[in-house]
């Protein structure tokens, strides 16, 4: 389950399958130690799902992973490369992060998928991708409407369509699902699966919700107050008794 | 984390406004080239309009440009002391003096006089209609308590105003005596609203006089003479000041045409002069 | 109400008889708070998105220095700017003390805080989170700052309306430091001040009546690409 060895030599080493890796985490807040992860790795064609009581830093982790914090130590490597605040926005835009709740800017449902796009200035039809994958996302003829008139799934389907036209090497998913109602939530999932099964993309999910973790991750992280405690497959932690009483399930 | 961009953003920004702010220096102000003149003088000057007349034929003749800054004496007075403005237009004899005396101002000329009045409503309550003394007008005015309005801002008229209370034996104080802070033309706006009395100059009474229900109820006392001096500031205690504008302005207004000018000044549009030219007395 | 009608009819004769002098005014008074204005973006735009976004030490003490500016009375910054620019001052040298530039000067302190002010607000009334997204789409610094900005645009608008209003209607400063000197430092605001001295009340009207004319142009002209329904194209 653990690494034996020193994770900072493997990733000198370069562990070409390893897309994203963090070794001596630590991020403090008001002087509360908030997250401590010696190692960390993500390979390729991993679903890797984050899980774990409120407030255990999971957010914090994937913001960690996303290159979007630096932690107050610690260094965090994409595909070897060690991320600094010099190559932070090139290493940014080899990934995507879809959030909670869907964040859409002002404009339509294709403006926004083509964001990402032409921030990258992606010259090379960016409108044909944007369209394709609105609709694999179920949402051919919304594509010229205004974000502000979608329902909350259509919109979230938007925020996905916007993070997956972007064709990224890691996708982070922060609780995507949690704020949907349950018809709207059902039918995101199933699309969702057979996206990722299609794609093969490799994803980092943090979530709430062990029914995702079922069907969507390989692997799975038990964070609790800061620190990982335990790791393993969907099925070995279900039936994993520290898992129970972390999360309160079972 | 990007505070060096952040830091140079900001720069830049700055760099930015400070060209924009160069930029309108450049355009609106034009001919910067141009020597300015800056005169500080006392509003009743500038509510008259006899500046307005004055000052575009001295531009014309001089070249300078006359920056016509009007205040009450008093700051017009300090403005001189600290050499903020080259040639002073004011009345208030025993202040000019000392500033002169101080060696802030020189070159010092009687340029005009009108003189003072002491308006009140057409009711006169306190009955001092013909009075010949102003100070026993203040004194009834006093006895009576009838509104009085006061510039109270350390012009020349509320130094004169002061001379006469002083002259006449009475502390102003009470609800009847107000100050109000104001110019004169504002100050006589007040007292007409308030039916108060109120010592003006007998200029911007006159000008001013179609929208008031004041009449001058004294006149003619020797005491209420209102006397305008020019001076230039004195470039050897201010080296910054612009000592030949200054001088050519002082000049300028003792010179036989402008004196000429002041006392035709207002003779069409209300019957009589606004000032009496003074020069060389 | 005579008094009102006389002046509207002034007014209107004046506008109309195109005297050199009126116009000359309120040009004067356009072009100044006009600059004054846009220099005002360029310093309180991006100061009110750093005090909206970045959280830093001082962050709470300066919020409040912004707020508290933003109700500055524009005689105190006349007086300040003033001494900073009388002969006797320590920028004396440049020669600025009554000429527009010093108003402009003035009335950039004026409009500074409330510009950073409205900024602050409208980007506070984004979501919170709405910027790490921005980040996480892949923005570089740049094309972050043009998207926050862009996404209140709205507010930005209210920000410049707010300024403008505030430097074209002020008197204190520009009398302060302009000195009202005619056909060169005279505004409208201090014209009104002179005319109603002079007891010219009908003409001060009529000045006035300009003077908001001139607002409320410029205010509608923003409120309409305010209020514009973006058109989509697909």
């Amino acid at each position: 389950m653990a690494r034996a060895a020193n994770p900072r030599d493997q990733v000198a080493a370069g562990d070409a399958r390893e897309i994203i890796a963090g070794s001596d985490i630590r991020v403090v807040r008001q002087g509360k130690e908030i997250l401590v992860v010696p190692n960390i790795a993500v390979r390729e064609g991993e679903v890797v799902a984050v899980i774990g009581p409120n407030g255990a830093g999971k957010s914090t982790l994937l913001a960690v992973l996303a290159c979007l914090d630096f932690p107050e130590r610690g260094r965090v490597f994409f595909r070897g490369t060690e991320v600094t605040k010099r190559n932070v926005v090139e290493i940014r835009r080899r990934m995507s992060v879809v959030f909670q709740e869907p964040l859409l800017l002002d404009g339509t449902v294709l403006e926004n998928v083509e964001l990402g796009l032409r921030l990258r200035g992606v010259r090379d039809g960016p409108r044909a991708r944007a369209v394709e994958w609105i609709r694999r996302f179920g949402l051919t003829g919304k594509e010229g409407q205004a974000v502000h008139t979608l329902s909350g799934g259509e919109a979230q389907r938007v925020a996905l369509a916007r993070a997956f036209v972007l064709n990224p090497e890691v996708l982070f998913l922060d609780e995507p699902f949690s704020s949907l109602d349950s018809i709207a939530r059902q039918e995101l999932l199933r699309d969702f699966r057979r996206i990722i099964r299609d794609t093969g993309v490799t994803a980092v999910l943090v979530t709430h919700d062990f029914l995702e973790v079922r069907l969507l991750a390989t692997r799975v992280l038990v964070l609790s107050r800061g620190r990982i405690e335990a790791e393993g497959t969907p099925e070995s932690i279900s039936n994993d008794p520290l898992w129970g009483r972390l999360a309160g399930l079972h | 984390m990007r505070k060096n961009r952040y830091i140079s953003a900001g720069l830049a920004g700055m760099l930015l406004a400070a060209l924009a702010i160069s930029l309108v220096e450049i355009s609106i102000s034009g001919c910067a080239t141009k020597e300015d003149v800056i005169l500080a003088t006392t509003t009743s000057t500038l509510d008259t309009g006899l500046l307005e007349v004055l000052i575009p034929v001295f531009e014309k003749k001089t070249g300078y440009r006359v920056k016509a800054v009007g205040v009450g004496t008093g700051q017009a007075l300090e403005m001189g002391r600290r050499g903020e403005a080259d040639v002073l237009l004011v009345h208030a004899p025993e202040s000019e003096e000392q500033v002169v005396a101080e060696g802030h101002a020189t070159n010092r000329k009687r340029v005009m006089h009108n003189d003072f009045v002491i308006c009140g409503p057409q009711a006169d309550p306190a009955g001092i209609r013909g009075e010949k003394s102003a100070a026993q007008a203040f004194r009834k005015i006093a006895q009576s308590k009838s509104l009085f309005v006061s510039r109270g801002d350390d012009s020349g008229t509320h130094k004169k105003e002061l001379e006469v209370w002083e002259e006449a034996g009475v502390k102003p104080e009470g609800h009847w005596y107000q100050e109000c802070g104001s110019g004169m033309g504002q100050t006589l706006n007040i007292a007409s609203e308030k039916g108060a009395y109120v010592l003006s100059d007998r200029g911007t009474f006159l000008s001013l006089k179609k929208n008031l229900a004041l009449v001058i109820l004294v006149e003619g006392d020797r005491s209420l003479l209102n006397i305008y001096h020019v001076m230039q500031v004195n470039p050897e205690k201010h080296p910054k000041v612009n000592a030949k504008g200054g001088k050519a302005f002082v000049e300028f207004m003792v010179s036989e045409e402008v004196q000429k000018v002041i006392g035709g000044f207002g003779v069409k549009e209300y019957g009589q002069p606004l000032f009496f030219p003074d020069a060389g007395k | 109400m005579d008094l009102i009608w006389r002046g509207l009819a002034r007014g209107v004769k004046l506008l109309l008889s195109g005297d050199p002098e009126i116009y000359e005014i309120a040009f004067l008074t356009l072009r100044v708070s006009g600059l004054a204005t846009l220099v005002s973006l360029v310093l309180g735009v991006p100061a009110g998105l750093f005090l909206a976004v970045r959280k830093f030490r001082f962050r709470r003490a300066l919020v409040g220095a912004v707020n508290t500016a933003m109700g500055l009375p524009p005689t105190v910054v006349g007086l300040w700017v003033a001494i900073f620019l009388w002969r006797s001052g320590p920028l004396g040298a440049l020669g600025l003390m009554y000429t527009p530039t010093a108003i402009v000067i003035a009335q950039v302190l004026i409009a500074t805080p409330v510009v950073t002010g409205f900024t602050m607000a409208s980007v506070q009334q984004l979501d919170p989170k709405l910027p790490r997204q921005i980040l996480a789409l892949g923005a570089s610094p740049l094309q972050f700052w043009w998207l926050v900005i862009r996404e209140c645009r709205f507010g930005l608008l209210a920000a410049v309306m707010a300024g403008f209003g505030a430097v074209i209607s002020e008197v204190g400063a520009s009398m302060a430091v302009g000195g009202n000197v005619r056909h060169h430092t005279r505004v409208l605001t201090t014209a009104i001040v002179l005319e109603v001295n002079k007891g010219n009340f009908d003409v001060a009207l009529a000045l006035s009546f300009i003077l908001m004319t001139l607002a409320y142009a410029v205010t509608f002209a923003l409120t309409v690409v305010q209020q514009r329904k973006r058109r989509y194209v697909t």
